[in-house]
């Protein structure tokens, strides 16, 4: 046997059994051919009897092979004689219905060679058309001759242009053969045959085009769920798509699709409305001005109901399938789609506009006449206010087409509603109606974004220019000359200022800064949340494109607002306006929200504001510095992200001195110095303006201050409360910084600690000497120094609270870089809380290994102030956490020892966040319903909170323990029992009022009765918060189980 | 319930109903030095977040302050008076002789029942035909209810409502009153007995309705009916 017949053999071995292997072995053919080391013949000679067989069976696996070998040759391979005897020999075959499909597959491969004749494709192109009876067979057949039909496209395109028979033959061959399709994948290529042939057979096809349409539209409108496991991963937007460009493909259809879609406008189904529009959409636009002038009365009358009467329909209405399709690609790991879908309202609207605007591009009068037309069937609307909404959108979407349209509709619309009127019913229509029309403006200018010339000619031209100045006047009337009851005009008459500000180039600038004066003054004075909202997103939208304006006008009235010396903390504004100083800086602090110019303005004119106030000011002013400093800080906190290095290094430089002349400048009681919270305040805000400066200045910037604090104001020779703004620079600057005083700042930071109750050292100097110890270990200390820092400072001889407290500190360094060191303080820790004497001292100080301190925490894009390990936490508490709970659960403990545990725990976990404490619930819940009853409130509360997250998340868990939790609540509720404090009891009845909705009701109807019974002595409570939660949390047990009545 | 009786009452909007101004200070009354608490609330003013930083800051430099001072101070007693106190009911409260309640309750100052409370525990009651409240409505009033009550555990109290039916022959006013007397029955300790009537000169059939409102045995029956349960349930939702 020759190599061709063993490779022949085991094709035919392995056909149905191995495709791949069949599939190898063609090419391996393949290749042996185009080597030419054997002959097509040869091939065909060794299969010659097994095309005669009598086995159905044997005939299809030797075409199949022949054919997988055509398939995979290259099409200039066969020579034109071999290609016209095997054309010959397939067509010879085609007749026999159980090869059908192999034929298929060898004559598709054959019509994309180079040597096959015109002669042969029409051969097989006639067979198609007149023998070929497509519904005999399966799809997988029936899917090769759409093959055929693009690959002959693809072959004889320029000859298919040129000849007008060839053309028609194979328009009439893709009809016979499209007709009655039902296969997804086969339509796909269907329609996309049909759209090849009537864009590029236009003339051709016209005598066609019904019969071609009629293959389109009898799909419409069309679904397709696809099955599980489709190979071909057809999806139903897939077909509707295809079937929608295909239908607008060609403007002979527009008889056609014009007529048959407005016929399905009057659809119930608001899926199938919503395809129909958009495909009627598609048309329009592609179908041109001249299509749609027969049809745009018919088209109107029938959007007009949808319009005028269609309800905003929810997106998964549209389109059901839309979900499934969604979930299945998320499940798939593609990339969702994001999904399209518009109401029918909106879309009907966009096709009036499109309507517009295709009439318009093509003459104007018929343009005129359309809208016209619309108008004159709107009028009596606006006389008996009745669909006013739906009108003016109507026009207004007309307009938006282009600038002709536009002014047509601004002349012919606008008189029918534009008056001023002192009439609040009538203004607040006329307001509603105008904002359809500056939407409108925007519309058009969006669409000429890219067109320069165009879009200057409407800024310029339009007819909406001049009614602005009534426009104006309208709004500002509605919006001071109405008294501030009258919410609804005012909030409108702010939105439509908005929206002006937003059309581009429609206001001058004195115009805008008009507006946000109005603005301004309005958000000021006004108390209203609906209009302090509306004056609030006004201000932010016209800060993006306007920021300079908005802080010329805008923010610096505001800051010249601010008093410059403390009286009362209201201020007199014009008309006896009544302005709180709180309004003002919250206003500043809403609105300024990652514009950081505006940001960066603000701050530093309310630096100087507290230099001013702080030397002008009295002892009164401290809470009025409270404010500006907390406004800093928000500033600076919330808009971190946002500052640059270049911003903050400006601010920097702009207001450091200001900060220190006040840190500086101590006087009298007034002193910011001496309010431990605004001390505190402006440490942190000139942490703030160190982290994100120029990195490379971070060392001389060390230096300086180290110079100014240390040397200076000698703030380690004696206790000084200048120790809090220096520590917080401190935490700021890079750890990479040398820092040769470290260890002797250390030694004499420590000292200072010792002899705190000889050298009268203040709780808060204590506090600022306290965290830098914490700073210094962390940052200075590295992992070789750690055991000499640990031998040096850590005496565990001395019991003193101080002490303990500053080992604390030491350990809350260690533990936020995960140092291995830090175990030897945890441990030694964990074995005092069993001691008698200093157990419930040190359970307190368990909360300073975890508690957040803002300037030591870890922020996105700063690497390099401190070393804390991002799950340090974790670490810690998985450390911690059994070594607690076995030495709770250890027998004989007294019961302070067993709160002294159970103390530390609940310390550790209000400030662990709850996803690391889940692994751990199952050993936590039975200590945790212990806790309920230590004679501690604070242990309680911090139970309580746990609880509370535990029962949110793990219903379960707390439907076991049901019996024993909801006795234990009952108890806590008790007012005027010992440690049952406010925060206990409301926090016990909120846990309560939870359980209704986590655990079954099969298992809490029983306590129904104990609860509402239970409760009813907390009814009586003193405290009216928790009268009220009470009350809330015994409804819910009134109701439970209740039948609804509907 | 289609049609219905009154198809256009006046309507006040939801915010303009009166209300206690310094609710959103409750929060915070037991926790922390009596410094914090007021600079708290000044921050209150300019930032509503309760994720604000400063605020986090400012209780957590209270926390590290207290800490520092002796371990045992973070007291378990609400050392702050509330500002809406009255002294009147303190010296009553004191002389109560039960000797479960601890001295530090005791000396505990009291936010007493007034008709604020009764207010908002009666005014978002919502609507049996309206999808609205009875404050709303201007069904209930403040000025139309009083409260009798000297604040001692042992003493009767009194509660007297009188409602304005939107209209004269409203033939709901007997379930609004149903409505209204369930929910303060629920949600005030048993020692208050509940009056509720008619506003004189509103209803065509005031003093029927009155005896209906007030009679304890139709009431009983009223709330044994699963079905009249299930509509006051459906009215109760809307409260807060």
């Amino acid at each position: 046997m020759s190599e061709i017949d063993e490779l022949v053999v085991s094709f035919i071995a392995n056909v149905n059994i191995n495709d791949d292997k069949t599939n190898e072995i063609a090419i391996k053919i393949t290749n042996l051919i185009k080597h030419k080391k054997c002959k097509l013949v040869q091939i065909i000679v060794s299969l010659k009897d097994r095309f005669i067989s009598e086995d159905e069976k044997e005939r299809i696996k030797a075409l199949k092979c022949l054919s997988s070998v055509l398939y995979n040759s290259e099409p200039d391979q066969l020579l034109k004689n071999d290609v016209s005897v095997i054309v010959n020999f397939y067509m010879s075959k085609i007749t026999d219905n159980a090869v059908m499909l192999e034929c298929f597959m060898g004559l598709n491969a054959l019509m994309s060679m180079k040597y096959i004749t015109i002669d042969e494709t029409t051969k097989l192109l006639k067979f198609l058309q007149k023998d070929y009876q497509s519904k005999d067979y399966l799809a997988a057949v029936r899917n090769y001759p759409f093959e055929i039909l693009l690959n002959v496209y693809n072959r004889w395109f320029t000859q298919l242009k040129d000849n007008k028979n060839f053309a028609d033959l194979f328009i009439q061959t893709y009809i016979s053969v499209a007709s009655g399709e039902k296969d997804p994948r086969n339509l796909l290529i269907s329609f996309q045959i049909n759209k090849l042939i009537v864009t590029t057979f236009k003339v051709e096809s016209f005598q066609f085009s019904q019969a071609l349409f009629d293959i389109l539209f009898s799909y419409f409108p069309i679904t397709f769920k696809p099955p599980k496991d489709d190979p071909y991963r057809i999806s139903n937007s897939d077909l509707k798509l295809a079937l929608r460009s295909a239908i607008s493909a060609s403007d002979i259809f527009a008889q056609d699709a014009f007529s048959n879609l407005i016929d399905k406008l009057g659809a119930t189904s608001p899926a199938i409305k919503n395809d129909t529009l958009l495909t009627l959409l598609a048309c329009i636009n592609k179908f041109g001005g001249k299509a749609c002038i027969e049809f745009w009365l018919p088209m109107w009358t029938a959007l007009k109901f949808e319009i005028m009467h269609g309800g905003d329909s929810s997106e998964t209405y549209l389109d059901p399938l839309a979900e499934n399709k969604s979930n299945d690609l998320i499940t798939e790991g593609t990339t969702p789609q994001v999904s399209n879908l518009q109401s029918n309202y909106h879309l009907s609207l966009d096709i009036l506009r499109a309507l517009a605007y295709q009439l318009v591009e093509l003459d104007e009068s018929a343009f005129n006449k359309y809208v016209v037309h619309i108008l004159d069937e709107l009028k009596p609307n606006f006389e008996f206010t009745k669909d006013l909404r739906q009108s003016c959108n109507t026009l207004a979407a007309i307009g938006s087409a282009n600038l002709i349209t536009f002014n047509k509709v601004v002349d012919l619309a606008l008189p029918l509603f534009l008056e001023n009127t002192t009439e609040i019913s009538k203004l607040k229509l006329m307001l509603l109606n105008l904002s359809y029309f500056l939407d409108s403006y925007i519309k058009v200018t969006k669409s000429l974004e890219n067109d320069k010339e165009k879009l200057e000619d409407f800024i310029k031209n339009n007819h909406l220019n001049n009614s602005k100045d009534e426009i104006l006047m309208i709004l500002g009337m509605a919006l001071t000359g109405n008294s501030k009851i009258e919410v609804t005009v005012r909030t409108l008459s702010v939105i439509q200022f908005t929206k002006m500000i937003k059309m581009e180039g429609y206001l001058t600038k004195e115009e805008m800064s008009l507006i946000i004066q109005y603005i301004t003054e309005t958000i000021l004075t006004d108390n209203n949340k609906n209009i302090y909202c509306a004056c609030l997103e006004g201000l932010k939208v016209i800060s993006q494109t306007h920021e300079d304006l908005v802080y010329e006008v805008s923010l610096k009235e505001l800051l010249n607002l601010l008093p410059n010396r403390f009286d009362e903390l209201i201020l007199y504004h014009k008309d006896d306006e009544l302005i709180q100083v709180e309004v003002i800086l919250k206003v500043i602090l809403d609105f300024t929200t990652s514009r950081h110019v505006l940001i960066k303005e603000s701050i530093v004119a309310l630096s100087q504001k507290l230099t001013e106030v702080y030397i002008t000011g009295d002892s009164e002013a401290v809470d009025y510095c409270f404010l500006i400093l907390s406004t800093i800080y928000s500033l600076l906190d919330n808009n971190f992200a946002v500052l640059d290095e270049n911003t903050v290094s400006e601010i920097k430089e702009q207001t450091e001195e200001s900060l220190f002349s006040i840190l500086k400048n101590n006087k009298g009681d007034n002193s910011i110095l001496f309010d431990n919270q605004n001390l505190s305040l402006l440490s942190n805000i000139l942490y703030f303006a160190n982290v994100n400066f120029k990195r490379n200045q971070h060392q001389t910037e060390l230096l300086r201050y180290t110079k100014l604090f240390v040397d200076t104001d000698k703030i380690l020779e004696n206790p000084s409360r200048l120790v809090l703004p220096y520590v917080k620079i401190l935490s700021a600057l890079d750890k990479d910084c040398k820092f040769d005083e470290a260890s002797s700042v250390m030694e004499r930071t420590v000292a200072l600690i010792e002899n705190s109750n000889k050298n009268a050292m203040t709780n808060l100097e204590k506090v600022g000497y306290m965290e830098m110890i914490t700073i210094l270990t962390n940052k200075w200390y590295n992992s070789n120094m750690e055991s000499a820092l640990i031998e040096r400072y850590v005496n565990w001889d001395d019991q003193s609270t101080v002490n303990l407290e500053m080992i604390a500190w030491i350990g809350k360094g260690l533990i936020m870089k995960n140092s291995a060191s830090s175990s030897i303080i945890l441990s030694h820790f964990l074995e005092l809380l069993n001691d008698k004497n200093i157990g419930i001292i040190v359970s307190k100080l368990f909360e300073l290994f975890v508690v957040d301190i803002n300037s030591m925490n870890k922020r996105k894009g700063i690497t390099w102030t401190n070393n804390v390990k991002l799950l340090y936490k974790q670490k810690f508490f998985n450390d911690v956490f059994q070594n607690l709970v076995t030495s709770y659960k250890a027998p004989n403990l007294s019961l302070d020892i067993k709160c002294n545990y159970l103390t530390a725990l609940s310390l550790i976990l209000k400030h662990t966040p709850n996803k690391l404490v889940e692994q751990f619930m199952v050993d936590l819940l039975p200590m945790l319903l212990q806790a309920l009853e230590m004679p501690n409130s604070e242990v309680r509360i911090s139970a309580l909170d746990t609880l509370k997250d535990t029962t949110e998340k793990f219903g379960l868990l707390i439907t076991e323990n049901i019996d024993t939790l909801i006795p234990l609540l009952l108890k806590l509720v008790v007012p005027g029992s010992k440690f049952n404090d406010v925060l206990v009891r409301l926090l016990s009845l909120q846990l309560l009022g939870l359980l209704a909705t986590s655990v079954p009701l099969n298992y809490l109807k029983p306590y129904k009765e104990e609860v509402i019974n239970g409760l009813l002595l907390t009814l009586s409570d003193k405290k009216r918060v928790v009268r009220k939660q009470c009350i809330d949390t015994r409804q819910i047990y009134f109701e439970l189980g209740q039948v609804p009545f509907e | 319930m289609s049609d219905y009786l009154n198809e256009n009452p006046d309507v006040i909007d939801v915010d303009e109903l009166p209300s206690r101004k310094e609710d959103s200070n409750e929060l915070f009354e037991n926790f922390g030095s009596k410094e914090a608490i007021e600079r708290k609330k000044l921050l209150l003013k300019i930032d509503h977040s309760p994720k604000s930083q400063v605020l986090h800051d400012i209780e957590l430099l209270d926390k590290l302050l207290l800490l520092n001072n002796t371990p045992d101070l973070i007291s378990d007693t609400e050392s702050l008076p509330s500002e809406n106190d009255s002294d009147t009911n303190e010296f009553q409260i004191r002389g109560s002789e039960d000797s479960n309640i601890t001295d530090e309750y005791a000396d505990e100052p009291a936010d007493p029942v007034d008709v604020q409370e009764i207010y908002d525990l009666t005014a978002h009651i919502c609507d049996p035909e309206h999808p609205l409240t009875l404050g709303q409505l201007s069904i209930v009033n403040m000025p139309d209810i009083e409260v009798h009550d000297d604040g001692n555990p042992n003493h009767l109290a009194q509660i007297v409502i009188r409602i304005t039916p939107t209209i004269t022959h409203c033939s709901l006013a007997t379930l609004i009153g149903l409505g209204i007397r369930v929910r303060l029955e629920r949600a005030l300790p048993p020692r208050f007995r509940i009056t509720i009537l008619v506003k004189k000169g509103t209803h065509n059939s005031e003093q029927q309705v009155n005896k209906q409102l007030n009679d304890k045995e139709r009431v009983a029956a009223a709330c044994e009916n699963e079905q009249l349960l299930g509509v006051v349930s459906k009215m109760l939702q809307t409260c807060k």
